[in-house]
């Protein structure tokens, strides 16, 4: 039961928005964060509290649209180190996560135990943007993932606090599992206050790429 | 998935690396200049302050790093609506250099955890000076000490503090 409201929640959040891995998974101690993601791959979502500065924990819900899985999990997120520096900040961290993967296999549903790990590596000035992030899943009899991806980011201006901040974009993702392996995706990030917005298309995997994160 | 269980075990322990990172102490210097293209480094000693400093009975103001021509002066308090009518209304002034503020996000994290505290009387995150800007209420105190803590939960480092004249740039 409590998995049914958990699912109808995430899936109501993941229709109204979108959101990026690649927004910090960890916030502030006592703050919420959605995370929603939809890319060439699956549409995702996931709701964190930040227990305390380097650790939030969460709920996800994953459509991975191929396959027709459902994944349904809890997920931690630590923030294992942050570098500080007057005019940047780099991070690292790493995720894991336990629940259930749903799949129809010949008319039947199948389900299975899911378990992953994940890390993410990011640095970052007011204009430009590196990141990393890898994540292997485990779907028992369903198979395994694994997932690289890394962006570039530059920023055409410095917008100050409460500012429309705008960035151009590329991802490159790598997916084992997938027909198209490789795949390269522009995007626009928009960034207000507690908002984060990004938009792209993937050129060689043609779908759209529409994210959102919001914390509050 | 026997793949997967080292990995969780090495996640788990890198918590600490934060953590290892929070013993380092703010550095307080007396002067009023300061240049860092990174504050986060070593300058050879820590400073002392002997067997009788008690590190929340005394206010660390202005910071000077001085590396000669890089110098620059210290930010001052940023003024806006808010702000400016909180010290008309008597509020001390508090300007701190905050390390890693780079997006709107860190501005958010530091909003949301000092508003929460009843001696701040407004608050203001200047991302072009990485500077976080505070009034204490009149009669209100916030001891350095504490914004260092409420930075921390905020998830980052204060590099100096700055109060009243200093912060005002008088």
């Amino acid at each position: 039961m409590i998995k049914t409201i958990l699912r109808i929640a995430l899936v109501s959040m993941s229709l109204i928005v979108c959101a990026t891995a690649f927004a910090r998974p960890v916030s502030y101690a006592g703050g919420w964060t959605l995370i929603e993601t939809s890319n060439r791959a699956s549409s995702a979502g996931l709701l964190h509290y930040t227990m305390n500065y380097n650790l939030s924990v969460g709920a996800r819900y994953e459509w991975q649209r191929g396959s027709n899985t459902r994944v349904t999990a809890i997920q931690p997120t630590f923030l294992a180190k942050r570098w500080f520096g007057r005019d940047y900040q780099a991070n690292l961290y790493f995720s894991g996560g336990i629940g259930t993967a749903e799949r129809k296999i010949g008319g039947i549903e199948s389900s299975e135990t899911v378990k992953f790990v994940g890390v993410m590596a990011d640095w970052e000035t007011r204009s430009l943007f590196v990141s990393y992030e890898g994540r292997r899943m485990n779907l028992g009899q369903l198979g395994n993932q694994t997932m690289h991806a890394a962006r570039l980011g530059w920023a055409p201006y410095e917008g100050d606090t409460g500012a429309l901040h705008t960035w151009l974009m590329l991802e490159v993702d790598h997916r084992k599992h997938m027909d198209e392996r490789t795949s390269v995706t522009p995007l626009l990030r928009f960034f207000k206050g507690p908002a984060l917005l990004e938009v792209g298309y993937n050129l060689s995997d043609p779908s759209p790429l529409f994210n959102f994160t919001y914390r509050f | 998935m026997n793949k997967t269980v080292p990995l969780f075990i090495a996640a788990a322990l890198a918590t600490s690396a934060f953590a290892d990172d929070d013993k380092q102490e703010m550095k307080h210097h007396g002067d009023g200049q300061m240049n860092h293209a990174d504050m986060n480094h070593a300058h050879g000693a820590e400073h002392d302050h002997g067997a009788n400093h008690e590190p929340e009975s005394h206010e660390h103001h202005a910071m000077a790093h001085d590396h000669g021509d890089m110098a620059m002066i210290a930010a001052t308090i940023t003024h806006t609506n808010e702000i400016s009518a909180a010290l008309a209304n008597g509020g001390a002034p508090v300007v701190v250099d905050v390390l890693g503020v780079v997006c709107d996000f860190c501005a958010t994290a530091m909003n949301k955890v000092f508003s929460k505290r009843d001696e701040v009387a407004a608050i203001y995150v200047d991302l072009d000076k990485k500077t976080l800007n505070l009034v204490i209420n009149d009669g209100s105190d916030l001891s350095d000490k504490q914004i260092e803590k409420l930075a921390k939960q905020a998830g980052y480092r204060i590099a100096a503090i700055r109060r009243d004249n200093e912060a005002m740039g008088g």
